[in-house]
């Protein structure tokens, strides 16, 4: 067996291993899947919020998961569950600060300007600066659509708008970030 | 520039637009520089996003995570919680940790024995006890009481588990001491081999916990 695949074979089961070990009350073996999992949970939080919010979120994250390992039924990867679970996490937060519906749809017009300096000051902004910027509606479908592959539909259902909101949204943010690309 | 058109090239990109609309549309690409420049700073947007990468945070969280889990009662202690899943989700977990288990083992001995190359026998059976062998040996001389207890524990509570709930608990301990050993004859080959005493020694602890939670199982039955 190839040296690559055998590590990643011993990876995907010790991460199965720890799991298990973790819902049945094993600290330890949930650390290691906090170690595993925590780059890739931070930063699909700092992308969707705040920057400075993100390690208080990505911590409730995981209490969360500690909590919820029971629900894990294995039929999906560790990783995708805790992944979902963060988005959902990130989600319910924009709802209890207050980010309604309305200030959602509202998000549109200051896109272009969302950096308020020039644009021509900003053409080598780092890509992920420029996304940070961005209104918080545009960026949270930006983020999950063209980071994180999911579609439309399924946008729009956890975000509780129509699909045309989230296309448009996506537009827009696109519109916005084209600017800022590396040249 | 057409505004109808520059609003709908992400729905092109993502081939929302319907076959009338596309060909419409390129019909109109062909003569408007605006909407093809645009066009492709999109599709670079798009690609860019793609090639994002992840980053750690700049600090530990652990620590506050574990004061969480500290607070928060962990899931086994809700003891409803436990009868309800015991059969279906316990097992299912242990079969997981086991079979990772025979893979680690397996995956370990093939690493250890194949990075290292042969290892030199006399050499290393005419050394001295280092100051770590010792402690390795302490160590070991302590997980073996432990188990043995926990395992003299759990001959006397097996009564109370239920047929299914035994019989996989003891195929589990049975693949765990096969890793064992398999470990074990592998540390007489290359007692110095870190990545051998280590992988022991998480195996050892594994059935330390595996023995602890059918024990937990049964004293509250």
């Amino acid at each position: 067996m190839p040296r690559q695949v055998l590590e990643d074979t011993l990876t995907a089961d010790s991460i199965a291993a720890d799991t298990a070990l973790a819902a049945s009350g094993d600290a330890s073996a949930f650390e290691r899947l906090y170690r595993t999992h925590v780059a890739r949970v931070h930063t699909l939080v700092r992308r969707m919020i705040d920057a400075d919010e993100a390690d208080d979120v990505t911590q409730d994250v995981f209490i969360r998961a500690w909590q919820k390992l029971s629900t894990f039924r294995g039929e999906s990867a560790f990783g995708t569950w805790l992944h979902r679970l963060a988005v959902n996490v990130v989600l319910a937060r924009r709802k209890t600060v207050g980010m309604e519906r309305g200030r959602f749809l509202a998000d549109d017009a200051p896109l272009d300007n969302a950096s308020g300096k020039p644009v021509t000051l900003e053409l080598s902004m780092d890509f992920e600066e420029a996304l940070a910027r961005l209104p918080e509606g545009a960026r949270q479908v930006f983020v999950l659509h063209d980071v994180e592959g999911y579609r439309h539909e399924e946008i729009a259902h956890m975000l509780g708008v129509v699909p045309g909101t989230s296309k448009s949204q996506l537009h827009h943010a696109r519109m916005a970030l084209r600017r800022h690309l590396e040249r | 520039m057409n505004d109808l058109w520059t609003n709908r090239l992400s729905e092109y990109i993502d081939g929302e637009l319907d076959h009338t609309e596309r060909a419409a549309f390129e019909a109109h690409l062909a003569t408007c520089g605006h909407c093809y420049a645009t066009l492709a700073d999109l599709r670079q947007v798009v690609a860019r996003a793609k090639t994002l990468e992840d980053r750690e945070p700049a600090r530990d969280l652990w620590a506050g995570i574990r004061a969480g889990l500290t607070t928060d009662a962990p899931i086994p202690l809700r003891r409803d919680r436990l009868v309800r899943r015991r059969f279906s989700l316990t097992v299912g977990q242990l079969l997981a940790a086991c079979l990772a288990l025979v893979l680690l083992s397996g995956g370990g001995m093939w690493m250890a024995l194949h990075s290292r190359g042969q290892p030199n026998q006399q050499v290393v059976d005419q050394s001295p006890p280092s100051p770590r062998g010792i402690t390795v040996a302490r160590w070991k001389v302590q997980s073996d009481m432990a188990i043995a207890e926990l395992q003299d524990a759990l001959t006397l509570n097996e009564g109370k588990l239920d047929t299914a709930t035994v019989r996989i608990v003891r195929q589990n301990l049975a693949v765990i001491d096969r890793a064992i050993a398999q470990a074990q004859h592998a540390l007489r080959r290359d007692p110095g081999n870190t990545y051998l005493n280590l992988h022991l020694a998480d195996t050892m602890r594994q059935k330390i916990e595996l023995l602890r939670r059918a024990n937990a199982l049964a004293s509250e039955s």
